[in-house]
């Protein structure tokens, strides 16, 4: 997962845990807990709560820096539509890179043997 | 829906001018649809959240529980339109047994891949306007001219539900790959969304953009 390898990159570990929601705060993310409060409004299109959230983030963050967190959002809410509609397998490379906390912090729930029985 | 701070968020030249190009893109005739059915597309994948089937699906314990038709306008096939609303309002719940039903039913599956990249850059294009607090965008007038019925010989089975580019440096680039102008519609819609290229940059530190991508795709449930 590449929120690790930034992380580790920064010298700093991020909790990868509030990635997944199995815990709060900022998880070693500047701003991390309002991003995550913005990234889920906007994966689940709760326009009020957006609203809301763009305010903060303003104050918070700034401008440019809100509107370039939405747009990440925005991307990943329609990338990951196409990785679930295809059916991809973990890749090699993105594997490699997470084998090691990807059931520790539970995304191996997200993908079902079901997924893939014909 | 508010529009207070629409004016101070600013959005860079080159997101504007992708996100554009995209929504021109739609109303061009694709490789396995017309422009006007591209533009059926994008307006089923806006109309979906309103469906009452699938909302009732969003309840149930499995999607398959549930039977009935979804609300559409009748502007595309049924079978899309299952296809639409599965990819818009429950992704994280589809599996290989949804998508050989679809081509089963008569669905191509150059067809479906061209589908999926419409609808998943429409979602993107939306989502940023729309969490902005501006509009939804305006669709263009469907150009005339027909499919080009473009298929990539240079794909492999590599365990997705359909054959993906043989070539790419992770799965996710190569999904798209069996209609080479989906991978070219989709990646202009999201290119700036995420490091794609050697020199993007966003106004928040990596760990950050990382972090949102993370959370997104966990609500998404996607695994990838």
């Amino acid at each position: 997962m590449a929120l690790r390898e930034s992380a580790l990159k920064a010298g700093q570990a991020a909790d990868l845990n509030v990635a997944t929601g199995r815990a709060n705060g900022d998880g070693n993310v500047p701003h991390g807990a309002f991003l995550v409060a913005l990234a889920e409004a906007v994966a689940q299109w709760r326009w009020d709560d957006i609203a809301a959230l763009r305010e903060q983030g303003i104050d918070l963050l700034g401008s440019q820096q809100t509107s370039d967190a939405i747009l990440v959002a925005s991307g990943f809410n329609g990338i990951t539509r196409v990785a679930d509609a295809i059916g991809i397998q973990l890749d090699q490379r993105t594997d490699d890179a997470s084998a090691d906390f990807r059931d520790a912090v539970g995304i191996g729930a997200f993908a079902p043997r079901e997924k893939w029985v014909a | 829906m508010g529009t207070d701070t629409q004016a101070r968020l600013p959005v860079l030249d080159r997101v504007a001018e992708a996100h554009n190009d995209t929504l021109r893109a739609f109303g061009q005739p694709g490789a396995w649809w017309s422009g006007a059915d591209r533009l059926r597309i994008v307006r089923e994948t806006r109309a979906a959240p309103s469906c009452q089937l699938c909302q009732e699906k969003a309840r149930a314990l499995t999607a398959n529980a549930v039977q009935g038709e979804h609300s559409s306008s009748g502007e595309l096939p049924p079978i899309a339109v299952e296809a639409i609303h599965g990819i818009r309002n429950d992704s994280g719940r589809l599996t290989r047994r949804w998508f050989d039903d679809l081509i089963d039913m008569g669905l191509q599956p150059e067809a479906y891949v061209e589908l999926v990249g419409v609808a998943a850059s429409s979602i993107i294009v939306d989502t940023f306007a729309q969490a902005l607090g501006t509009d939804l965008p305006t669709l263009p007038e469907p150009a005339a001219g027909t499919p080009t019925f473009e298929r990539a010989d240079d794909v492999v089975e590599a365990g997705a539900w359909l054959p993906i580019a043989a070539e790419g440096r992770a799965n996710i680039v190569r999904a798209l790959g069996l209609v080479p102008s989906a991978v070219e519609l989709f990646f202009a819609a999201f290119g700036n969304s995420y490091y794609m290229r050697p020199d993007a940059e966003f106004t928040i530190g990596r760990r950050q953009v990382e972090l949102i991508a993370s959370r997104v795709s966990a609500v998404n449930e996607c695994f990838y």
